[in-house]
């Protein structure tokens, strides 16, 4: 039985009686245990994973009502709640932290009949490109050890494609699941916003961030999201999808569509030769598919990162002030402090990145400044957003490299935020703007992997997973070198 | 390069936010540059752009209705100590 199966073959042959959930969750959890101790996708596993996946097997022998994923082994990212379950966001100031709830994507896995085979790292409260920023020590790149798997849901991507579970969740602030997708060679979806409630995913920057799927194949992600979308009566935000079956027509492909390339993401400075070459060899993929191809201009795009970082602290700033350490935290003495002063000594244990982003989080919105950043972050947003609905009356989709670079090594932009923050620069434009957006893994290169990213419309998602399936359906990739 | 921010200024900062900082320096450096590549949004054509306003009427609330937690929650609270909570010493 190999792990590298899709989550629609481990249905069926559980279904089928070829396989039972038990066998699989055990050869999984022999997987996690071979190769977690050097890759570090995990924080912690659920420690009832196999009893779960028993007593699946219990109920389908004896012909009980059962849920649509039959025990599919399924990873959460750490920032994402697990009733009884430690959610510690890969930070020290939650390293004790035992969730009290569920997250409503949770629930409605498990509901399911999911397994949850545990929680994956992540750069601290998701502030990353690396996952270099977790408290507990970075992941693994599986393709390339000495490199970065991205971030910051970087166990997430890690996990999925090392086979120590079928699929993931993460989540995506600033392309937080398609930059570890298209690193580790895996698909990552950022989906509408709203279309996915946040119920119980710890806040850092609530206005942009979403929950999204990871899968090694476009229909598992399809699969995943039919069972988390919709409507959630604790998240304000959340939108109905009726019941949208994503998997339905994945096969429809790209004939006659109009897929636009976005110039600024697909030239010039920072684009690394080899990733300019794979997105050129994709446009020609989907061109012999039958879609017509025209370039596009989002001339904000320049500007996106900057009015990502600016809004992102803000909302960070106020996010993390519920940090005190007095209703979470760890111990500190409480003799002997002013009150000001112990929560600031208690927020010496937050990272250096996370301090960073609280000092710019407390500036930009300040009095002095918030007419300097602030309010010019909004206008870009705002205008961005305009010239994204403009190029979708035009376009059906919109393609473009989805990290202008390879993987890089450890440390080696650790010291230099901007370059680390410019990694973000063609997944940040789904998340101002709302739209959702995908990535499928294209091309190995000297053993290094190249995703491509789609976006398509306000809650377009399916036909975005179609056009997805379809460049999956041209390519040909390699088995993880484990 | 501009200087519009000082070290006293991001002191100040980090003491409004309530973080201890031991060494302002390196944050100095590296949150000045960051700010820096903030202004890039001053090129920005966006004069004439209207910030939207998100309007929610009162209809799509959900209703003003108290539900009680699992009792659960209260597990979570540090220094819990039959109905009461220890907290730092304030002045």
């Amino acid at each position: 039985m190999s792990l590298a199966i899709s989550a629609s073959e481990y249905i069926d042959g559980v279904k089928n009686g070829t396989l039972t959930a038990e066998e699989f969750v055990a050869k999984t959890l022999d997987q996690i245990s071979k190769y977690d101790g050097s890759l570090h996708a995990f924080l912690s596993l659920n420690e009832k994973a196999l009893e779960q996946a028993r007593q699946i097997d219990k109920k389908i022998k004896s012909g009980q009502k059962i849920g649509a994923l039959y025990g599919l082994p399924v990873s959460i990212k750490d920032n994402i709640c697990i009733k009884g379950g430690r959610t510690t966001c890969a930070s020290k100031m939650l390293e004790n932290y035992i969730a009290p709830y569920d997250a409503t994507v949770v629930t409605r896995l498990t509901s399911q009949d999911a397994v949850i085979i545990g929680k994956t790292n992540l750069d601290e409260f998701a502030m990353g490109v690396a996952t270099e920023f977790s408290a507990f020590g970075p992941s693994k790149n599986p393709w390339n050890q000495d490199c970065v798997p991205g971030g910051s849901s970087g166990g997430a991507a890690v996990s999925v494609a090392a086979m120590e579970c079928v699929a993931a969740l993460g989540s995506d602030t600033g392309g937080s699941v398609r930059n570890p997708a298209s690193f580790c060679s895996v698909v990552g979806l950022k989906p509408t916003y709203g279309l996915v409630s946040r119920y119980g995913l710890v806040s850092y920057a609530n206005s942009i961030e979403q929950i999204g799927p990871m899968g090694r194949k476009v229909e598992d992600v399809a699969l995943i999201l039919n069972h988390i979308a919709g409507k959630d009566p604790h998240d304000n935000t959340t939108i109905d999808n009726k019941n949208e079956d994503y998997l339905k027509g994945i096969d429809s492909g790209v004939q006659g569509k109009k897929i636009g390339i976005i110039k600024e993401m697909s030239k010039g400075q920072g684009l690394d030769k080899n990733v300019e070459a794979a997105f050129w060899r994709a446009v020609s993929q989907f061109e012999k598919l039958g879609a017509k191809i025209e370039e596009i201009s989002l001339d904000m795009v320049e500007y996106t990162v900057a009015t990502y970082y600016v809004l992102t602290t803000a909302e960070a700033g106020s996010n993390l002030s519920r940090y005190d350490n007095i209703r979470y935290g760890y111990d500190l003495d409480l003799e002997g402090y002013e009150f000001k002063s112990y929560i600031a000594k208690a927020r010496k244990n937050f990272g250096p990145e996370v301090t960073r982003r609280m000092i710019l989080g407390g500036f930009v919105p300040s009095a002095g400044f918030a007419g300097k950043y602030l309010l010019k972050a909004l206008k870009v947003k705002s205008k961005l957003k305009k010239q994204i609905q403009t190029a979708f009356q035009k376009c059906d989709f919109l393609i473009s490299p989805t990290v202008p670079v390879l993987p890089f090594k450890f440390g080696e932009k650790i010291d230099d935020p901007l370059a680390m923050y410019l990694a973000d620069i063609n997944t940040v434009t789904a998340n101002l703007t709302g739209v959702p957006a995908i990535s499928i893994p294209f091309e190995i290169h000297n053993g290094l992997p190249i995703g491509i990213q789609i976006h398509a419309n306000m809650l377009q998602e399916k036909q975005l997973i179609q056009a997805a399936y379809a460049l999956q359906g041209t390519t040909r990739l390699p088995e993880v070198p484990l | 390069m501009s200087r519009l921010v000082t070290k006293e200024d991001i002191e100040h900062v980090a003491k409004l936010m309530k973080i201890d900082v031991d060494n302002i320096d390196e944050y100095y450096e590296r949150v000045q540059k960051i700010l820096n590549y903030f202004d890039s949004l001053d090129k920005a054509d966006i004069e004439s752009e209207e910030i939207p306003v998100q309007e929610t009427t009162i209809g799509e609330l959900r209703e003003d209705k108290y539900i009680p937690f699992d009792a659960r929650l209260i597990d979570q609270l540090k220094n819990y100590k039959g109905a009461f909570v220890r907290a730092p010493k304030m002045n």
